[in-house]
């Protein structure tokens, strides 16, 4: 299988790439990267556990394919902390207890940072309409959707 | 395991001649939530499959264009794109309401307009509610292109009419005529992200509180998703006011049953295709009070 | 009383590498030389393995080794009965048997390599239903065995003949679940590394029960317990389902780890986990109950039948926990309850959440409101009149006089939270138009940890280091439930130090206490007494060396705010401080605390004893509204009141009850392994649904706290009561909305429309 080129920009560094054909862009990020972060839980693009924001968008990766990328900008679960500070969605999901097992949090994470990059003001529906597509078997969600809304909140919206 | 080389089409035209040339062994990729589905789960369809196509790349096919008569979707148009559209919500707010119950945000950002239809689930959000809408699909080949209607285009569960040379460019969706009322229904087995169990859309104008041209498509009843022409013939000139609902939704749940015969999913079924009909009718009673 | 940390909602002690990404889990892992381990499993759910050709995988690129049954040394394992099969030798027994592993140098090359093991099979008839596995002359799954009963638990309290005589009332109905799967959302994954120090070799990964891995690990090798190491990696839940089918994999890495002398990565995929980890037994129980007319419960009479699939796994202590608590939490004086588990080729069965309970909830609670029916009662009114109380005696004739039987309590303050009364009255009326509201309950008795099931005790050690930093190594191990912080807490509450100050090692059998699994809800009441009972040794050791050197008198020594005070209050120095000198002088204060649960007792044959040493008590009622034109249940909003004995973390606890609703929503409405003679047909999350944020209803948590004599600092469990009662108060609301009952889960769209599930071919209930 002939491999193909593509530039990254993944979490503000570019990366040249040579990937595979079938490389989802799950697999260059936790195997070439090693950006484990992102998490594999279905491979169908149904448990949102492999969320990352690209150009902009929140996506599964595991539904991409890397040579169909070249150029695009990817942030992970890695590309949140920034200068060792958390972003406010990190504080917020510490301060509400949102984080059980922590294998779908990466995923909320994007999924709310790709929401809030868009829509700085949304409501508690809209919120709950970001992670939908993300599933967690341990906090029954409450606690998520309750630390995203704190963020909105603090961001001045009155 | 599936095993491909990759290809990237940066134009349509490159595209066109690779489909020319490699024919059966291309197939294409353009958001993935269907194709990498099927790569994953080794899927029939995709004997023979040799080269993977990325078309997500073809500049001018994800415009959403007004054309007098008719609105323009490019194929590659994500159901995001299509739910954000200003033009969509104001020509076409139903499509909205398909689009939005489309699986998840990560889906709706990747998932096209074009890939929904090629799939051709009979469950396809977006295809019930274009079905209603009349709209008609163009391919492209190198050899030229064509048109036909999107319901001629689907020709059975997950088949399609497309020659293996074709891409399907874009959707028209023809402009109604006056202010019309929707209704976009979705059972499903759970509250997201979930494939429809039935799907509705009806779309109708009125004439001094008379249906005028209602069209009623259900997806996920029949084979592929279609018009219930004859329910729509019997309601049309009727008084909105003046609808036997129970008599209808019989009628409607037989309408399903001349097409497909006894299921094992028609004792579910038969009522409540008939039911979603009642519910969308009254719903849009209720708008026009 | 006030507390510092215990009763405290402290943020948890792992959460900074949850959310920055950084935490890794076992598929994160790496290893120098690391090679990924593939399995072909069989084609069908029951066939004979004539010949197994791996010759051409292990000429495929990148393939190192290829192994079979033939190279596991002992091919079966179990944690009752040994008859678990690492590989499938002759038979394959059910669909998600393993018959031989590769081990290539990329997982692309190990997955191509296994499509070329060339397979005979001869396919074979299999049997898929306990209740025909149960007749006389069925087909054996096991030919070494006389029959296909795996285990059978009577219980007999009284006279039922009699019970029912008495009674003005007996109703008789059959109630049935389904397989269900535990749905964590990190999927099994192992790596096994050969000779790593002085071990033969070391799994890491998502493992459960490392001390259960270890032991199944070291009987398939045939090698000794302390030659062979499990460390315990960031799990991504567990629920229990990681125990057997992660001891299988972790078996199987090691084989293949040792022949290659190369570390091996198997990871499933989410596919393969569904096809091939055991499921929550599927039940069918059959109910009798008798009452006179005021309400009083005279006589139950149960059965109820458990799948145990192609394995004995955990039936027999499954099947023992539904025995004890079958009757529901009702003072009856005459009982006949029978368990029973088969085998069948299905998939087989073992823990997950609840374990037992979930399905005779769902039947009792469904029970109670049918019988109120008959009645005339309202649902509160009739468990009211037959619930227990302090000193009440249970089914088993314990007398439950040792904690504070709140079921009262926490039946009040959800009724009363939830408007359940009202509700009920003007649900329970004729309601126009499609969509119908209705509200229901479910109260349980759940007994703590493992009862008669072994032995229950958990040891920690606690290590204050020279610079006043503690180590605490604990066998009992985090699933993402949150025993960590709940530890620290305790910890740092005993000593009188900061929750930061205590570090809760890795679980590692190299030094954690052997403490048994992590089941039962039992870490914070087991492993929290031994925790205390660590601090405890280490205090004292503290107050000795403090008394010997400065003179004080032991009884005037406490800790307190990272100090140690003597007489008169007065402050000697801080912890910090001690714990230097003490190194200088020799003295050491690592303390070991073995905690051992009060006693038991079971009979056998007639089901009579003190089954647990203590209960808790749960109540949950749900409000939904059933779409009658589409079959659709929206579960508006749950209330759940649960005495814990005391909070440790309140944040948690309400974190564990929104989840246990949101798994207990998933059990009534949607969730279902559907199978067709031992095919698994939904083997992802887009064909077996679990809620999603979409589908959550609001909750209104409430903590009931009556601290328990035998809970360290009062408190006991919490993870499985907030799971157990959900199918069964939905099941009850929705029967308040439809006047219709169904007796199967899940509620899905075609029961509530057609009364009865449908499926391609077959009849379904």
């Amino acid at each position: 299988m002939e491999e193909v080129n593509v530039t990254l920009t993944v979490n503000g560094k570019e990366h040249d790439l040579n990937v595979a054909a079938d490389e989802r862009l799950l697999d260059t990020l936790r195997d070439r990267l090693h950006l484990t972060g992102v998490k594999e839980g279905c491979s169908i693009g149904e448990c949102g556990a492999c969320t990352v924001i690209l150009d902009g968008k929140a996506v599964n990766s595991c539904m991409v394919y890397t040579f169909q990328i070249d150029g695009s900008e990817v942030l992970t679960v890695e590309g949140l902390e920034t200068n060792g500070k958390l972003d406010p969605l990190q504080e917020a999901f510490i301060d509400h207890q949102a984080v059980q097992c922590g294998f779908c949090t990466p995923g909320m994470l994007m999924s709310a940072k790709a929401l809030l990059k868009e829509n700085p003001d949304p409501d508690r529906e809209e919120i709950k309409t970001a992670i939908e597509g993300n599933l967690c078997r341990c906090t029954g969600y409450q606690q998520i959707v309750d630390a995203i809304e704190s963020v909105v909140k603090k961001d001045g919206s009155e | 395991m599936i095993e491909f080389e990759a290809l990237k089409a940066n134009s349509l035209e490159e595209a066109l001649d690779i489909l020319a040339e490699k024919k059966k062994e291309v197939r294409m990729v353009a958001g993935g939530t269907d194709m990498l589905v099927q790569i994953h789960h080794e899927s029939d369809d995709l004997k023979g499959m040799e080269y993977l196509l990325d078309i997500s790349s073809i500049p001018g096919l994800d415009l959403i264009e007004d054309n007098n008569e008719y609105l323009k979707i490019g194929a590659l148009c994500t159901h995001s794109e299509i739910m954000d559209s200003v033009l969509v919500n104001e020509k076409f707010p139903i499509l909205k309401k398909a689009a939005e119950v489309i699986g998840s945000t990560q889906i709706r950002n990747r998932g096209t307009v074009g890939g929904n239809i090629n799939n051709a689930s009979p469950a396809a959000d977006l295809v019930t509610a274009l079905i209603a809408l009349d709209a008609s699909v163009v391919l492209h080949s190198k050899h030229g292109k064509r048109e036909l209607s999107l319901s001629e285009f689907i020709t059975g569960p997950y088949m399609t009419d497309r020659y293996e040379d074709e891409i399907l460019t874009e959707v028209k969706v023809p402009y109604i005529q006056g202010e019309y009322f929707d209704c976009y229904q979705k059972v499903k087995r759970r509250q997201a992200v979930a494939i429809a169990r039935i799907n509705l859309a009806v779309i109708t104008k009125l004439k001094d509180n008379k249906f005028d041209d209602i069209r009623i498509a259900f997806g996920s009843a029949t084979p592929t998703a279609m018009r219930f022409r004859e329910i729509e013939a019997e309601l049309e000139g009727s008084d909105l006011n003046k609808i036997d609902y129970d008599k209808l939704a019989d009628e409607t749940g037989q309408a399903m049953v001349n097409i497909t015969g006894e299921r094992w999913s028609t004792p579910y079924k038969r009522p409540v295709v008939g039911n979603l009909l009642k519910r969308a009718l009254q719903s849009i009673v209720k708008e026009v009070q | 009383m006030e507390f510092k940390h215990v009763n405290k909602s402290e943020k948890r002690v792992d959460v900074y590498e949850k959310v920055t990404g950084k935490a890794k889990y076992g598929a994160d892992m790496r290893f120098p030389d690391m090679l990924y381990g593939k399995v072909l499993r069989t084609e069908y759910p029951y066939a004979e393995i004539k010949n197994i050709d791996t010759s051409k995988a292990e000429e495929m690129p990148g393939v190192v080794a290829v192994i079979t049954a033939a190279d596991i040394p002992n091919n079966e394992f179990g944690v009752i009965i040994e008859n678990q099969q690492v590989l499938a030798k002759e038979k394959a027994l059910y669909i998600g048997d393993g018959i031989a592993v590769v081990a290539a140098e990329t997982a692309k090359q190990a997955a191509k390599a296994a499509e070329k093991i060339e397979v005979e099979y001869e396919e074979l008839e299999g049997i898929y239903d306990p209740l025909k596995s149960r007749e006389e002359d069925a087909q054996l799954v096991h030919e070494e065995l006389e029959d296909n009963q795996v285990i059978h638990h009577p219980l007999r309290k009284g006279d039922i003949k009699e019970g029912f005589e008495k009674s003005d009332v007996i109703i008789e109905r059959e109630y049935d679940t389904p397989f269900i799967e535990q749905s964590y959302i990190e999927p099994e994954a192992v790596i096994a590394v050969p000779y790593q120090e002085n071990s033969t070799v070391t799994v890491y990964g998502s493992v459960q029960n490392p001390f259960a891995t270890q032991n199944a690990v070291a009987t398939v090798l045939k090698e000794d317990l302390n030659k062979v190491r499990i460390v315990q990696n960031h799990m991504g839940g567990s629920f229990g389902g990681k125990d057997e089918v992660v001891s299988s994999m972790a078996a199987r890495a090691s084989v293949l780890a040792l022949k290659t002398e190369r570390p091996i990565k198997l990871v499933n995929t989410r596919d393969e986990s569904i096809k091939e980890s055991y499921k929550r037994h599927p039940y069918h129980m059959k109910y009798k109950i008798g009452a006179t007319k005021d309400g009083k419960i005279q006589a139950m009479e149960i059965e109820a039948v458990a799948d145990s699939g192609a394995y004995a796994c955990q039936t027999p202590f499954v099947t023992w926990r539904s025995v004890v608590q079958a009757t529901g939490p009702y003072e009856v004086d005459n009982v006949k309850t029978d368990t029973y588990g088969y085998y069948t080729n299905n998939v087989y069965t073992g823990a997950m959440r609840g374990y037992g309970s979930p399905q005779v909830i769902f039947a009792q609670e469904s029970l109670m409101d049918e019988l109120a029916e008959e009645l005339e009662m309202d649902p509160v009114e009739l468990r009211m009149k037959n619930i227990y109380h302090n000193n009440s005696f249970t089914a088993s004739g314990q007398k439950l006089d040792n904690h504070e039987v709140s079921l009262e309590e926490v039946l009040t303050k959800a009724v009363e939270k939830s408007n359940f009364i009202e509700k009920y009255k003007e649900y329970s009326k004729e309601q126009p138009g499609d969509k119908k509201k209705g509200i229901g309950l479910s109260i349980s008795f759940r007994g703590c940890s493992l009862g008669a099931e072994a032995i229950d005790a958990a040891g920690i050690i606690l290590s204050l280091k020279k610079d006043g930093s503690v180590s605490l190594y604990s066998g009992l191990a985090e699933n993402g439930q949150g025993l960590k912080t709940v530890y620290c807490q305790m910890a740092a509450e005993a000593l009188g130090l900061d929750t930061e100050k205590i570090n809760f090692m890795q679980v590692d059998t190299l030094i954690s206490p052997d403490s048994g699994s992590t089941v039962a809800s039992r870490a914070t009441l087991i492993g929290g007494n031994a925790v205390k009972k660590a601090a405890d040794n280490l205090i004292d050791k503290i107050k000795e060396y403090i008394s010997d050197k400065y003179d004080q008198a032991k009884e005037d020594i406490y800790l307190k705010d990272g100090s140690i005070y003597g007489e008169k209050d007065v402050e000697i120095m801080t912890v910090n401080e001690m714990a230097a000198k003490a190194a200088m002088e020799g003295v050491y204060l690592t303390t070991y605390g073995w905690y051992v649960s009060p006693d038991i007792s079971w009979d056998e044959e007639t089901g009579h004893g003190r089954p647990y040493f203590t209960y808790v008590y749960g109540c949950q009622v749900a409000e939904v509204e059933v779409d009658t034109a589409t079959g659709e249940i929206d579960v508006l909003n749950m209330t759940a009141a649960h005495d814990v004995g005391r909070a440790i973390n309140p944040a948690n606890v309400k974190g564990q009850i929104y989840g246990g609703v949101s798994m207990g929503l998933g059990y009534g409405v949607m969730e279902e392994i559907e199978t067709d003679e031992g095919y698994i047909e939904n083997t992802n999350f887009d064909e077996y649904m679990i809620p999603t944020v979409k589908d959550m209803p609001d909750i209104d948590p409430i903590i009931v706290e009556n601290p328990d004599p035998n809970g360290p600092f009062g408190a006991k469990s919490i993870g499985e009561p907030t799971l157990e009662l959900g199918a069964a108060a939905i099941a009850n609301a929705v029967a308040n909305a439809t006047k219709k009952r169904i007796r199967s889960l899940p509620l899905n769209l075609e029961r509530i429309i057609v009364g009865k599930d449908l499926h391609k071919g077959v009849d379904h209930k």
